[in-house]
């Protein structure tokens, strides 16, 4: 696995091939289509499918772990906004009733109609970080001709994420070198130490900035007139070439979402109403 | 032939400081000249290094007196873009340089930025990948790649752009000592086998001397002393006593001299340092044998 600074990457991976701009096609309509599946069978299916496809891809599914966290907490999240912070609503079924707090049927219901949205979404967003390149991303907006200056103002912000995040794993160690330890400490204390990580990481930014400001000026780099004169050689679009697959893969993608919305709206599928999930926690609940 | 950089009567000041930061330098580099430029901190270094491409005044608020003229024209006359395919800069932090997301995207970004067409980058790349060694990093990102070889390609993105002149400022100053050498190997076969004007900024004088055709002393803003490398460096109790450690090498034979036991040139490499320690064990062993 490679790290990126938006995750890891495997070494080869047969999903290379694929030209970025198709990575990103994916990873923009399949986050949609949860948009448009209320059952939360259909986007667990959503989920397995990008599942095979990261496995196809050799991409190591223990990353999967890293964001459990983030799974849980936005499932938590949910559910107590939906349930307790849901509001009185007499027409709705009661489940149960804690501390004074009506638990509506309804509320649980959406709230796990509203994650089983989400998840899906994550995953999608997984398997494109899980696949591409800070690169890749430029390629795939430069390759649909979003304008250089956006490109490169994108890249930019990326490349400063990075040197914020090396200069902030310097500065902890020059903190630990000082025999600072926050091991076995109360939140509070880390977090009020952590303000002295502030003070060196501005400074360094401020310098960073001047420097990174008269490197591009060295290199001929000017935001005046970009905007208003794109031609300009693209010497990275040449290493990446839209093959027959590329369209191949585009067509399915747009074919299947416009699928869906016909399934969807035109033939009345993925509903609530047919939810197989839906009907047996209904039954188990009331 | 006219100096490609002529600099005359020049000060610099920047705002809410007491002193000028550079006061009345002159100086004039020929082309193809490698040029040192040495001095303690806050000497005025980087001020001059920034002047040579119009960084200062252009990005810096201050006060200007005197001339600063690449090829005949003052740098503030220049059109946007155009004096970085003249004079071309690498800083010194290797970081704040990496502009893009790969090594090879580094290398183009100059190019693009002036215009080139894909056939003539490919073929710029392709050159400079080559002088530099930089092939097995092409697709590496910025952060899997050592400070050292991000200078290398820093190096190489100016390179690409081929401009006459190349300032260098303090390039090795965040470099480890392998990385230093590295970064002078491709100095030394820029100055073998191209016909750039190289100017090095830098404190560490090992590397820098042996490649150096002139050498500048600049203290306190002024610039003290300036020529070739070799009788430069015969101004030895004066560059001490300005705080620029010499050589090694050189400083030994310096001793000597102040203590009678070598009369001749000062080396500027060690090989030079060896032959002549050689040479004078012999002539001492000469002597010796004669008188014996």
């Amino acid at each position: 696995m490679n790290k990126t600074l938006l995750g890891y990457v495997p070494e080869e991976s047969p999903i290379y091939v694929i030209h970025p701009f198709v990575k990103l096609f994916f990873m923009l309509v399949v986050s949609l289509f949860p948009m448009f599946i209320t059952a939360p069978e259909w986007n667990s299916a959503l989920i397995i499918l990008i599942l095979i496809l990261m496995w196809y891809s050799r991409i190591d599914i223990k990353i999967l772990r890293f964001y459990v966290p983030i799974a849980i907490s936005m499932g938590s999240v949910i559910l107590l906004t939906y349930t307790v912070f849901g509001g009185n609503h007499p027409e709705f079924i009661t489940l149960v009733r804690v501390l004074g707090i009506r638990i509506y049927w309804e509320r649980v219901r959406d709230a796990i109609v509203v994650y089983f949205r989400i998840l899906p979404m994550i995953f999608t967003m997984v398997f494109f970080l899980s696949t591409s390149r800070e690169r890749d991303i430029i390629v795939a907006m430069r390759s649909i001709r979003v304008s250089f200056a956006i490109t490169y103002l994108f890249a930019m912000a990326l490349r400063s994420a990075g040197m914020v995040m090396e200069d902030f794993s310097t500065v902890r160690e020059a903190e630990q070198a000082r025999g600072f330890d926050s091991a076995g400490k109360s939140i509070a204390y880390k977090l009020r130490r952590y303000i002295m990580y502030m003070v060196p990481l501005f400074a360094i930014s401020l310098r960073r900035s001047e420097d990174f400001t008269n490197a591009l000026v060295a290199r001929g780099y000017s935001f005046t007139g970009l905007l208003r004169n794109p031609k300009r050689a693209d010497y990275i679009l040449t290493h990446y070439q839209f093959t027959l697959l590329d369209y191949i893969l585009t067509a399915v993608i747009a074919l299947s979402f416009v699928v869906l919305l016909i399934y969807r709206y035109g033939l009345g599928y993925f509903g609530l109403e047919d939810s197989l999930i839906i009907g047996w926690l209904r039954q188990l609940l009331i | 032939m006219p100096p490609i950089i002529a600099i005359s009567d020049y000060s610099w000041k920047y705002p809410h400081t007491e002193r000028p930061a550079l006061n009345n330098i002159n100086l004039t580099v020929e082309e193809g000249v490698f040029l040192g430029i040495i001095g303690p901190n806050g000497s005025g270094k980087t001020t001059l290094a920034y002047s040579f491409n119009g960084l200062i005044p252009g990005q810096y608020h201050g006060i200007k007196h005197g001339e600063v003229r690449v090829l005949g024209k003052e740098v503030e006359e220049y059109g946007g873009g155009d004096l970085p395919k003249i004079v071309g800069v690498v800083f010194s932090d290797p970081e704040a340089q990496f502009t893009a997301m790969t090594v090879e995207d580094e290398l183009v970004f100059g190019m693009e930025n002036l215009g080139m067409d894909i056939p003539e980058i490919r073929e710029r790349l392709e050159w400079v990948v080559n002088l530099t060694g930089l092939e097995p990093l092409l697709l590496k990102p910025p952060y899997e790649i050592s400070g050292g070889q991000k200078q290398r390609v820093a190096l190489a993105a100016v390179l690409a752009m081929t401009p006459r002149v190349m300032v260098l400022d303090e390039p090795t100053s965040m470099l480890d000592p392998i990385s230093r050498r590295r970064v002078f190997d491709v100095l030394a076969r820029l100055k073998r086998e191209q016909s750039n004007t190289i100017i090095v900024i830098e404190h560490s004088l090992e590397n820098l001397v042996p490649l150096a055709d002139r050498m500048v002393l600049l203290y306190n803003g002024e610039l003290l002393l300036e020529g070739e490398t070799q009788p430069f460096f015969q101004q030895m109790d004066m560059l001490l006593e300005r705080e620029v450690f010499p050589p090694g090498a050189m400083h030994f034979f310096h001793n000597l001299v102040k203590h009678g036991y070598y009369s001749g040139e000062l080396p500027l490499t060690l090989e030079a340092a060896a032959d002549y320690l050689e040479h004078l064990f012999n002539r001492r062993h000469h002597t010796e044998a004669e008188a014996s």
